[in-house]
């Protein structure tokens, strides 16, 4: 069906290196500013509610993904998140091995359609599905509005 | 609409770092499948593309590129993307070309050169999340699998040694593909549980490797194979395709409701009631061991949780009652994304149509089903054919 004996060695052809030069700038949109600035100023963590579908959405969107309409009730996510699903990363996407594996997961609000995946601190053999966490945020002064202004999630 | 058959399959060995470019990889495979429904280029009306994100090659807008080895030169060609699951996707394409009655003969290519992309086509993927939300904290692909697994190991509470049983079931059933590129008749399931963690459930072995490769198929109007002469033409049963949302914490990942949503458009079409009981053998998507699960379990080829036991009974092994990716799948043959159609689509014509050779299953099938899985991993694509 088709031939054994070829080289798959890259340095033995005529080969070159290029790449595909390209810059960007990303805005972090309507819904977005009002979520990041809110997290920055305030700390909070918001949702946007449709009142129509009865969906609470985190991360917040401008619009409803059931009914397209617009949405403008925003409320901030109450009590512990809790983690549905979770993995201890000890390789990074360029094949290197942190100094600690690094836990990250899934995580769910009670009421909220959605979540977040974020940084887990805890020891591996403690990330466990089930767990009850808080979100630990960088100091008041120095949150710039993004979403490593949490650090991490913890019990 | 019209009968639809497929009539030819080529594939090109699945490697790293290939020599040959990914036009000169689309010939080889367009050939092939040429060849072996014994047609030439003349015969074709429209050509049909399949390939996944353009930055895996460096190419941009890649159909173009390989336009003239398709044969798409003054015809009706076209390029379709659904990620991963172009594998499945563009056979449904040339489907619905020829159903409607548009066109009697499709030539359909799907190609991929990961190898191109450096240090490595991971850092591609670096570039599917939300630049906003997701993109800070620096994810990594495996991750997102590995939650998945965790999810999925959690809700069923699965035991590892069984999902390791998929990938040492796929490696070993690819010893007999010409086109193998992680084919071992020695592995076991301690090797797998042995290999490196990349993250947590997820070891090196239960994750398909990266692969340079083509693939391709020739498609046509009962008509055409009947003024043809071709004597084995294999039938498409019934597409369908779905897709869920985007946002992973969104749905729940202990099961693929897209799959289900897809694999019921088909079955419909293809008047399955009872898949466990009317399909014979399948070709489920294999990216990572713990997907064939799932996906037998989204094909509704199972009960939801109960793809582990079949496994671990035998049940999906080549000579089982539901032999699953006789192939040897991505796990043992590769995973040059949309060129998978080789061992999914092209696998389902080969052994329907007697001609898989050492893989062909021992017993009579007549009918069998494939999936992809794709876009940011939300989306399915299923082809049910019948001998």
């Amino acid at each position: 069906m088709t031939f054994r004996d070829r080289t798959t060695n890259v340095d033995a052809l005529r080969s070159w290196r290029g790449d595909v030069e390209a810059d960007y700038i990303y805005t972090t949109g309507v819904a977005g500013e009002r979520f990041f600035t809110e997290l920055r100023d305030t700390g909070r963590i918001l949702a946007a509610h449709c009142e129509a579908c009865e969906r609470t959405y985190l991360p917040p969107r401008m619009y409803c993904e059931k009914c397209l309409g617009p949405l403008s009730d925003w409320r901030p996510v109450r009590g512990p998140a809790t983690v549905e699903a979770v993995t201890i990363a000890s390789v990074d996407a360029h094949g290197n091995r942190p100094p600690e594996p690094e836990v990250w997961a899934v995580l769910r609000w009670r009421g909220i359609h959605g979540g977040l995946v974020h940084r887990l601190a805890v020891p591996p053999k403690q990330a466990k599905p089930g767990l009850k966490v808080h979100p630990v945020l960088r100091p008041a002064g120095s949150r710039v509005g993004n979403i490593t202004d949490i650090l991490y999630f913890a019990p | 609409m019209r009968k639809v058959a497929c009539i030819g399959a080529g594939m090109t060995l699945f490697r790293r770092r290939l020599q040959e470019t990914p036009k000169e990889m689309c010939w080889e495979a367009a050939r092939m499948a040429l060849d072996q429904a014994g047609l030439e280029i003349g015969d074709v009306d429209a050509v049909v593309f399949g390939s996944a994100p353009d930055a895996f090659d460096g190419i941009h807008m890649k159909g173009e590129n390989v336009l003239d080895a398709c044969g798409g030169i003054g015809r009706p060609y076209v390029r379709v993307f659904t990620g991963g699951g172009t594998g499945v996707f563009s056979p449904i394409a040339a489907y619905w070309h020829v159903a409607s009655g548009l066109f009697d003969c499709v030539l359909v290519v799907n190609e991929e050169k990961m190898s191109s992309c450096q240090p490595h086509p991971q850092s591609v993927f670096g570039h599917i999340w939300d630049p906003i939300l997701d993109r800070p904290l620096k994810p990594n692909l495996v991750w997102i699998f590995a939650m998945e697994m965790n999810r999925y190991m959690t809700v069923h509470n699965v035991r590892y040694e069984d999902v390791a049983a998929v990938a040492v079931k796929n490696k070993r059933n690819a010893v007999g593909h010409p086109c193998a590129q992680l084919a071992d008749p020695h592995i076991t399931v301690e090797d797998v549980m042995n290999s490196e963690v990349m993250a947590w459930p997820v070891h090196r072995l239960d994750i398909s490797p990266p692969s340079d490769g083509a693939s391709a198929l020739v498609v046509c109007s009962e008509e055409f194979a009947r003024t043809h002469r071709i004597e084995s033409p294999v039938w498409f049963a019934g597409v369908g395709w779905n897709i869920d949302t985007t946002f992973w914490t969104d749905r729940d990942l202990y099961f693929p409701e897209y799959l289900a949503n897809a694999a019921k458009i088909a079955y419909k079409q293809a008047r399955i009631t009872d898949p466990r009981r009317q399909i014979d053998f399948a070709e489920p998507y294999d990216p990572f061991d713990y997907k064939e699960l799932h996906h037998m379990e989204g094909l509704g080829l199972c009960k939801k949780g109960e793809a582990p036991r079949l496994t671990r009974e035998g049940v999906t092994q080549r000579d089982g009652d539901l032999p699953t990716c006789p192939s040897g799948g991505l796990l043992g043959v590769g995973n040059p994304i949309a060129a998978t159609m080789g061992i999914k689509v092209g696998e389902l014509y080969l052994q329907l149509s007697g001609q898989a050779g050492q893989r062909q299953i021992p017993h009579e099938v007549r009918t069998g089903v494939t999936n992809a899985w794709g876009d940011l991993m939300q989306f399915s694509s299923v082809v049910v054919m019948r001998a």
